[in-house]
């Protein structure tokens, strides 16, 4: 409660900032730091120094809020979040930056590349060698799609990399009962015949069932003719911490980051 | 090697297509229960050959559901339904529906798209959906998952295109248009592979320097002179032509920066599906100057004129004139008015080129004109019915006062050299009227009440119905055979959409798309039904 109170507090303080006319000198300076690798590489130094203690080595948070998930950081623009961190939150045990302004933006860009899409991350592996991971012994596509291709019960992956960061899509990989995504409820259902179906459900009411069973099969039912179950447990194996090696889970996660429908040079990644 | 076998053995299976796939040949073969594209059927005769409602119970229909869509201020989709799902669209979004119960399976927005602009309508083919974005983008979507499989841009936005149109799926490919033609664009009509997206041939609907019909422009329009493509076309399986209409020329108002009769404008081209080449013309309005668009649906018909059978394409155009041409040849057969209110031509010469009334051009001070910028007709669907030989027409008599400017055209940013406004007071109305097609005569005909804002058109049923929506926020059915009243719904906004009717577990239904949301009627079923 009282890290709601303090996160809260921030809040509030980010926005009492907005008219600070050292945020519109600014424009110049975003432009010149943020997606920089340079900036980035220098700022995560620097971050490592002096931010990590509060908000984690990785950005998870502890003492202060976890700067890979907070959404209403992410929501800041550059400007904010940069005189965020140079001025910090007064009232708040977020201090102010004992930095100049150069390696004060240099943080800001490795901040905001946290939360970046993972596909402006540049994470790090071998994409290729995660691609056939992907494709085969990891066994993603028995339930996962890139581009029409592999399996129908598990969340699209064609444009992951544009829509989730780094932390999402690890955390989906190695903590899958974490989070539950709209239209994958796991279902089994019992026809009146007795014959069980087990799939996804993608919608359902008291009185109708979307189900998309593994072999795309769209099942439409009403839910009073037959029986339903939800299970506790995701679809997705929990235990590829355990099947795969370090190097296999980075690797599998460099070729997941890059998946976008649109960006050139990953076209081919799915192909 | 047991968990190697089970790999593989789940390998074989995602690549084996076990969910139903919906060939080349259901669409020649729809509409019957589904609705697989969006004029109905590749004839875009919009007929359903369902037999369920009829006159005598459409006064039974019930709403069954409504579906919301997010967000959705001015939805112009055409559904498709297939296999129990309904597709509908709005602006850069696909969301795919229960049909029996109006709950979402799923919903795709495509990633960063600033443009909203109006979208008509998905096609499907294969496991897949097909859409534009508003950008100007061919989108392939997984039909059961919503995941996207391909972009392909095709049009730019910084050349003066958006994109607005349902896409055509043919065999193996997707042919899609472009909107923009009121704001100076370079007109085309393109086709995609269904596989992959690529750009498999390009028709330019308005000529180069130097090519055919360049002498038809003046240097200061060509090539930006519009011809857009942004309604989906008709296509004959027997001449393997796609039949497509096109659009106004640029400055719409004002004519005399493009002296002569501006081809390809306001015309029906056949197209080779193959390799895209145009087999002929055919322009309604030459050198236009009322925005008078050639995209009211063209309807491929069979039919017996003076005696001798002609495969035939008619079109009440939104010039007032309803032309009757054979689409092997493009020949002019015949045409007469389809409206009362016409006042800039006295008719059609020998080969249906229009005969000018003076004074009738757009002036600085503004000239009354009937038809309307909105036109006697326009992209609202049309339907024929071979039950009744009937061809229905949401027609619109008015007039509006056209002003036009000289001011120096610039392409690209809005400019049209002004426009045409109703008469105070005076808003005229839209009729349903019912052509017989082999001679132009008006058979019945019903008038709507409403404020002349709608696009809502038409579908007709082989159970002898006529489903409409109107002007006045309504869902409505019509005798086919006399055009009498037979039932209504008020849907409380505006329609800018046309009905679809499609069948599931043997039930019929009939579904309509109003500003925001998607409406479902059937008969009313007991309890005891269930």
């Amino acid at each position: 409660m009282k890290f709601l109170g303090v996160l809260m507090l921030a809040v509030a303080s980010l926005s009492a900032q907005h008219a600070d006319p050292d945020i519109a000198a600014g424009e110049a300076a975003a432009n010149q730091f943020i997606s920089n690798p340079e900036a980035i590489e220098a700022g995560g130094e620097l971050y490592r120094l002096v931010c990590s203690g509060c908000h984690g080595v990785t950005g998870e948070g502890g003492r202060g809020p976890n700067l890979l998930t907070a959404r209403n950081i992410h929501r800041l623009g550059d400007q904010r979040l940069f005189a965020v961190i140079k001025k910090g939150i007064p009232g708040s045990d977020m201090p102010p930056s004992p930095f100049e302004d150069e390696k004060v933006w240099q943080i800001t860009a490795f901040v905001r590349n946290l939360s970046a899409p993972a596909l402006r991350q540049n994470v790090a592996g071998d994409p290729e060698a995660g691609k056939a991971l992907f494709y085969g012994k990891a066994g993603c596509t028995n339930c996962h799609m890139i581009r029409g291709s592999g399996g129908f019960i598990g969340p699209d992956f064609t444009n992951l990399g544009a829509n989730q960061n780094y932390a999402q899509i690890r955390e989906g990989l190695l903590d899958v009962n974490k989070r539950f995504t709209m239209g994958f409820d796991p279902v089994v259902v019992t026809l009146a015949d007795g014959k069980r179906i087990e799939g996804v459900a993608k919608n359902y009411s008291n009185y109708r069932l979307q189900l998309l069973d593994r072999d795309g099969r769209l099942h439409l039912l009403d839910r009073a003719k037959v029986g339903l179950e939800f299970k506790d447990e995701s679809l997705m194996p929990a235990d590829y911490a355990d099947r795969l090696s370090e190097d296999e889970i980075q690797n599998l996660l460099a070729f997941l980051s890059r998946q976008s429908l649109r960006a050139p040079g990953h076209q081919d990644d799915s192909e | 090697m047991i968990s190697r076998l089970l790999l593989a053995a789940s390998a074989i299976l995602i690549t084996l297509p076990l969910a139903a796939q919906v060939r080349h040949e259901d669409i020649l073969a729809a509409p019957n229960e589904d609705w697989l594209t969006f004029t109905g059927d590749y004839a875009a005769n919009r007929h359903s050959p369902l037999k369920q409602i009829t006159p005598e119970n459409v006064g039974d229909l019930v709403p069954k559901w409504v579906y919301q869509v997010p967000g959705a201020t001015s939805l112009s989709t055409y559904p498709l339904v297939y296999d129990g799902v309904m597709y509908v669209t709005n602006a850069n979004e696909v969301h795919a529906l229960d049909a029996l119960s109006g709950r979402k399976i799923w919903a795709y927005t495509h990633p960063d798209v600033e443009l909203q602009r109006k979208n008509r309508g998905a096609a499907i083919l294969g496991d897949r959906i097909y859409f534009v974005t508003s950008d100007c983008r061919l989108v392939a979507l997984n039909r059961l998952t919503g995941g996207a499989i391909f972009e392909e841009p095709y049009a730019e936005v910084e050349n003066g295109y958006h994109c607005t149109v349902a896409p055509v799926a043919i065999k193996d490919r997707i042919i899609v248009g472009v909107s923009g033609g009121d704001s100076g664009i370079r007109g085309f009509l393109a086709a995609h592979s269904a596989e992959s997206g690529k750009q498999l041939w390009k028709l330019w609907t308005i000529p180069g320097a130097g090519e055919f019909g360049a002498d038809t422009w003046g240097p200061k329009t060509l090539p930006w002179g519009g011809a857009g493509t942004w309604m989906p076309g008709s296509y004959d399986p027997e001449l393997n032509w796609l039949i497509w209409p096109t659009g106004n020329p640029w400055p719409d108002f004002y004519g005399g920066d493009r002296p002569g009769d501006n081809l390809y404008t306001d015309s029906l081209i056949a197209v080779d599906l193959e390799t895209g080449e145009m087999q002929w013309y055919f322009q309604f309005t030459p050198h236009d100057v009322w925005d008078w668009d050639g995209q009211e649906p063209p309807l491929l018909l069979d039919l017996e004129i003076d005696g001798k059978e002609r495969k035939v394409v008619v079109q009440a155009n939104r010039n007032g004139f309803y032309y009757v041409l054979d689409r092997t040849t493009g020949e002019f057969l015949r045409g007469k008015p389809f409206v009362d209110k016409l006042t800039w031509a006295s008719g059609l010469d020998e080969n249906g080129r229009p005969i000018l009334i003076e004074g009738m051009a757009p002036s600085a001070e503004g000239t009354l004109v009937c038809p309307t910028v909105w036109g006697a007709a326009n992209w609202m669907a049309d339907s024929y019915s071979p039950v009744t030989g009937l061809h229905y027409v949401m027609t619109m008599e008015a007039c509006d006062i056209f002003t036009s400017s000289s001011e120096e055209p610039e392409p690209k940013i809005g400019f049209a050299g002004t426009g045409g406004e109703r008469q105070p007071r005076l808003d005229g109305q839209f009729v349903i009227r019912a052509i017989r097609p082999e001679t132009g005569k008006r058979v019945w005909e019903y008038g709507l009440t409403g404020p002349t804002r709608s696009w809502a058109g038409l579908v007709s049923t082989a159970g002898g119905v006529v489903f409409s929506g109107d002007d006045d926020h309504q869902l409505l059915a019509l005798d086919a055979k006399t055009g009498e009243y037979l039932w209504h719904f008020n849907l409380g906004q505006t329609i800018d959409a046309s009905p679809i009717t499609w069948a599931r577990d043997g039930n019929q239904y009939v579904t309509i798309v109003a500003r925001t949301a998607v409406f479902t009627f059937g008969l009313f079923e007991t309890t005891a039904d269930h």
